[in-house]
Parts: C-alpha cells; sequence; structure tokens
C-alpha cells in the first residue's frame, strides 16, 4: 500500500477529529476598470464583475472540498480598495458601491468581501476622505461588506489624522449597530502595513499590484497544533517547536493543495496560503488553548508572550516548508472574542488589554475583536491605536486593530456576535487623559529604519 | 526524463562496460537504437511513481466488528466497476479498520455518487465511512 495505516488514519484524525478546516477561500477581483462618474452606474459595473468573475467560486470549492474530504468555513471575496474605483467623490457614491458589492456577494453564496478600504499612510485623496465619511452607513446596512484603512506604515510613518478620523467613525458606526452589539464596528480594522494579498477578514482588499483575479487561501486549525502539542508531552521548548513546525507543515499543505485546485478549476493563478493559526469561538480550535497547552495557566500569565513568539515562529517555519506561496499576514491570530480561551481569559482579568497589546507585538496581526466600554472618548481610541500602529510602523510588520467600542456597555459585559466572530468581554481601557497628544494631529514621521536604500 | 536522455545513458552505461575504444560515434549509434525500440515498444519509459492520469481514492472503514464487512464494501465497489488496488484491514480490541485504495478510473458512477452509495452501505452495516481522493494523504504525509 502507498500509505501506511498510520498514515491514513492521522489524516483524517485531522480532518475529522481536530477541527480542522480551511477558514477561507478567498477570490481577489480586481475593481479598478469599472468606475463612472455616475455612481449608480459604476455599482452595475461593479456588479456585472463579481457575478461574471467571482460567482462560480462556491460551486467549484464545495465540489473540490467533497472530493479532498475537508471543510472549508468561509468563501470570501476581495475588491480592490473601493476609494480607487474612480467616481464622483462624494460619501453617497460609495454607499452606492458598497450596496452593489454586498448584493452580489449575498446572491452568490460568499460570507464576506473585503475591500470597502482608503490608503491613507501618507495622506487623504478627496476619494480616501468620501468613502471614510460613507463608512458608518455602509457598515450598518449591509451584511457581507467589510471595511479598512491602512493609516501607516514603515516607510511613511503614521497619519494621525486619519487615526482621529477613524475613531470618530467607529464611535458613529457602534452607534448605528448599537441593536446588535456594535457589529459594524467588527466589519472593520485599522492597519499599519496592510498587505495586499490579505485572504482574511475584516482587512482584505485586492492591492493594486495583483493580477485581474487571483485566488488566495487562509488556513485554520489551531486545534491540530493544540492536540500535537498535548501528544508530545513534557518536552523541551526545541522539541515543541518541532512539533509546532510539523503540525504546521500539514495545516499549510492542505490550503496549498486546495487552493490550487480551485484556480485550476477557475482558470485564474493562484495566489498565496496564508499560513495564520485562525481561531473560532468553538472549543478546541482556539490559540489560546494551544498557548495554555504549551504550560500557562491562562493566557495572560506571565510567559504568554514568549510562547506566542515561539508559537507564531515555529508556524511559519513549517509552513513555508509546505508551499512556496506563503504571504498575506502569516502567524497566529489572536482575535480575543473568536477564541474560546481569551474570551475566558478576559472574563475572569487573567488577560489585560496592555497584556494584549504585549502579544501583538510577536503575533501576525494586532488588538483584533476586543470589545472596549461605548463610552471611551474619541481621543482615547485615537491613542489606543495609535499605540498599536506604532508598534508595526517600528519593528516592520504589519499591526491592527479592531475594536468594539460596544455602545452602551461597561466593563464587566459584554457583546454577543455569533458565527465566527464570537462574544466580546469588554475590556477595561486606562482612562488617564492622551487628548493634548493626539490633538496635535498630522504626520507622524517615518522611523530611520525606513531609509533602507 | 525525456526518452532521448533516458537512452543516451542507457548507452552511455553500455559502452563504459565494454572494452576501450568505443568511438562517441557509438554512443550516438546506440541511443538512436534505443530511442527507436522505446519508441516501438509505445511505453513511457520515465519512472514514475504512478501510471500518468490515474486518480486514487482511499476508503475507510471504521468500526465494531462483525461478519461481512469486507464484503459489503467490495460489492459496493464491483457494481459500480470501481477496481481495488490494495487493501488493509485489522481488528484492534473488537474493533474493525478498513482502508482501500480503490481506482475510479472507469467507474460507472460519479465521485459524490459513489460517495453517497458507500456511505449508505456504512450506514446499513454500522459502521463509518470516509471516502477522499488520494490528494491529502500524497501530499501530508510525503515531503
Amino acid at each position: 500500500m502507498d500509505y501506511t495505516r498510520r498514515e491514513i488514519l492521522e489524516t483524517l484524525r485531522m480532518t475529522e477529529l481536530e477541527h480542522f478546516d480551511v477558514r477561507t477561500v478567498t477570490v481577489g477581483v480586481s475593481l479598478l476598470d469599472c468606475g463612472h462618474e455616475d455612481p449608480e452606474e459604476a455599482g452595475r459595473r461593479v456588479y456585472a464583475k463579481l457575478v461574471r468573475v467571482a460567482g462560480p467560486l462556491p460551486g467549484v470549492v464545495a465540489e473540490i472540498t467533497e472530493a479532498l474530504g475537508i471543510r472549508v468555513a468561509n468563501r470570501r471575496i476581495a475588491v480592490s480598495p473601493v476609494a480607487l474605483i474612480g467616481t464622483r467623490a462624494e460619501p453617497g457614491s460609495y454607499l452606492a458601491i458598497a450596496r452593489a458589492i454586498d448584493r452580489a456577494a449575498q446572491e452568490m453564496g460568499f460570507d464576506f468581501v473585503g475591500g470597502y478600504t482608503a490608503l491613507v499612510h501618507d495622506g487623504f485623496t478627496q476619494a480616501d476622505r468620501a468613502l471614510i465619511a460613507s463608512m458608518p452607513e455602509a457598515l450598518s446596512t449591509t451584511k457581507t461588506l467589510c471595511s479598512s484603512v491602512n493609516a501607516g506604515s514603515s516607510r511613511t510613518g503614521l497619519n494621525l489624522d486619519a487615526v482621529r478620523l477613524v475613531a470618530h467613525m467607529l464611535k458613529e458606526t457602534a452607534y448605528l449597530t448599537r441593536e446588535s452589539g456594535s457589529l459594524g464596528c467588527a466589519k472593520f480594522v485599522i492597519f499599519a502595513n496592510a498587505v495586499e494579498d490579505n485572504p482574511f477578514m475584516a482587512g482584505a482588499f485586492h492591492g493594486i499590484g495583483l493580477p485581474e483575479v487571483v485566488i488566495h487561501t487562509g488556513v485554520s486549525g489551531p486545534g491540530v497544533v493544540c492536540q500535537a502539542i498535548r501528544r508530545a508531552g513534557p518536552c523541551d521548548l526545541r522539541a515543541l517547536a518541532e512539533v509546532i513546525k510539523r503540525a504546521a507543515y500539514r495545516i499549510t499543505k492542505v490550503g496549498e493543495i486546495l487552493g490550487r485546485q480551485v484556480a485550476d478549476r477557475m482558470g485564474v493563478p493562484f495566489g498565496i496560503v496564508d499560513l495564520s493559526l485562525a481561531p473560532t469561538p468553538e472549543l478546541g480550535d482556539s490559540v489560546g488553548e494551544v498557548l495554555e497547552a504549551m504550560g500557562l495557566e491562562r493566557t495572560g500569565a506571565c510567559g504568554t508572550t514568549a510562547a506566542l513568539a515561539m508559537l507564531t515562529d515555529a508556524v511559519k517555519k513549517g509552513g513555508v516548508m509546505a508551499t512556496s506561496a506563503v504571504g498575506g499576514l502569516s502567524g497566529a491570530f489572536i482575535p480575543v472574542s473568536e477564541d474560546a480561551a481569551m474570551i475566558a481569559a478576559a472574563r475572569e482579568g487573567a488577560l489585560s488589554l496592555e497584556k494584549l497589546e504585549a502579544m501583538t507585538s510577536v503575533c501576525s496581526v494586532g488588538l483584533d475583536m476586543v470589545a472596549v466600554p461605548g463610552d471611551v472618548s474619541e481621543e482615547l481610541l485615537t491613542g489606543f491605536i495609535a499605540d498599536e500602529l506604532a508598534i508595526g510602523i517600528i519593528n516592520h510588520k504589519t499591526t491592527a486593530v479592531r475594536v468594539i467600542p460596544a455602545y452602551g456597555k461597561r466593563v464587566g459585559e459584554s457583546v454577543s456576535f455569533g458565527g465566527l466572530l464570537g462574544e466580546a468581554p469588554v475590556m477595561d481601557l486606562r482612562r488617564l487623559s492622551c487628548e493634548a497628544f493626539v490633538r496635535r494631529g498630522g504626520q507622524m514621521p517615518a522611523p530611520i529604519t525606513s531609509l533602507r536604500n | 526524463m525525456d526518452r532521448e536522455r533516458l537512452a543516451y545513458q542507457v548507452a552511455e552505461i553500455l559502452l563504459r562496460h565494454l572494452p576501450q575504444g568505443a568511438a562517441p560515434s557509438a554512443v550516438e549509434a546506440v541511443t538512436a537504437d534505443l530511442v527507436r525500440l522505446l519508441e516501438a515498444a509505445g511505453s513511457e519509459p520515465a519512472a514514475t511513481d504512478e501510471p500518468s492520469g490515474r486518480r486514487l481514492m482511499v476508503l475507510t472503514v471504521l468500526g465494531r466488528n462483525h461478519s461481512g464487512i469486507v464484503h459489503a464494501f467490495s460489492e459496493v465497489l464491483a457494481e459500480a466497476a470501481v477496481d481495488i488496488v490494495d487493501i488493509n484491514q485489522t481488528i484492534v480490541h473488537g474493533n474493525f479498520a478498513m482502508m482501500m485504495i480503490v481506482d475510479p478510473t472507469s467507474s460507472k458512477l460519479s465521485f459524490a455518487d459513489l460517495k453517497t452509495a458507500l456511505k449508505r452501505r456504512g450506514d446499513e452495516v454500522g459502521v463509518q465511512v470516509f471516502v477522499q481522493y488520494e490528494d491529502l494523504m500524497r501530499a501530508l504525509n510525503r515531503i
């Protein structure tokens, strides 16, 4: 037999018992040819292109996953940053496009679409301002649309004015979606060093350097890593790193095979596998649980940052052996509301926002899916976001903030979104003022390490 | 490896074992003869792992042991004209585990229908059935 009994059973254990799924197959679609001065016409062009180009994906994915014996949690679309679709630079214009995208996605059976995006790391165009102004309404009146802003980069520094604008926008979105736990904010993320080929939400967009259409996959698999660590028992860290690498190899390989087969069938290029460990709120599919299996009493204990650093690094090392097309964010995600062990740690007070911030310096993204009290000021929110983006800018990595200033909620309460977005306990934010600092506004200069030529 | 290169290498090996003095032109001549021979045989000389175009499936059956399980599944496969390439079956503490590698190339059923038929048979005999193409097994266990 070509495969040993053990190899077959191990593969089945992974796909059947350890919550393994591929988190997302994301089709990236350029919308740069859909511009029109009349926003309604631009919307019609966007709708037509999405239906034509992305339409076959859900069917193709269903067929291939059935043949391979794996599950895919989400089918998603990433579109060109909508602020770059040429149309009249008024908020209403972009709303027409937002509705067209959402309608196309829902009709074709997609879970999310990313790309309601403005890239403003070194200043605003009129279109960027109009798009950001339209976000509260876009996020509160659509279902699948996700939105992002890139407000800083290691080459340009930090656009603090953009962060302030976003803080204001988030408060408004939180209010408009107050009936659903301020859900609108969960569909928005602000970045430093945003990547062009990220298949994960809310920050996916189809970068301007990419081909017309492309297929990306984003894997998941904390459950597989967690079980492997448990089976390994009390080995030392070098041995543990090896265990994680092997698990990451297998997880990534599945993403690679699936992505290539889907791309082949669709007749479009395959882009990247994002080899991030993405948790779900389901028990046994949690990055926090992985950290705890490594030997921590709770996520947030001393040692958490070190354990996460090692985990992220080992995942990357295992993953790059499995595919030559690594991309996106690739590391470990720590979205609080989407991770059962993190929810528990935050609720018990074991995990503070400060510890979470430290963890983001070694994970793949940032402060993700954290809820803060609804009454925090815009200035405080600006300072909170600026801190996180500064970590990314100085350290040449992507960082991001997906924060929900939960309207009407206080520390100790929680907001529930259901599904993959989970449940976020409202966490305490230091109330010391940063008002005079953030009111200075302007552009924080690029770090000295940006001068690399 | 393409046909001509393989032939050239075989010719070189042959001539190495002959007495000294074989001219380089002899290598060429032997190569040409070998290429003709291979073409006439009409077969792919390249030593690949498996015949090209054949995508095998893995059928795994797990459950409590009782008589007739192997028969139940080989019957479904035979009716669908699916060839059993390899079979491995074991019993651990009364639990039955069977892995079959099958070749669905000339199957009368589509993949989805074959999977449904096998799953239905699994329900009838009270065992769990997993059916998938071999792609994952191959990729996950071989670097």
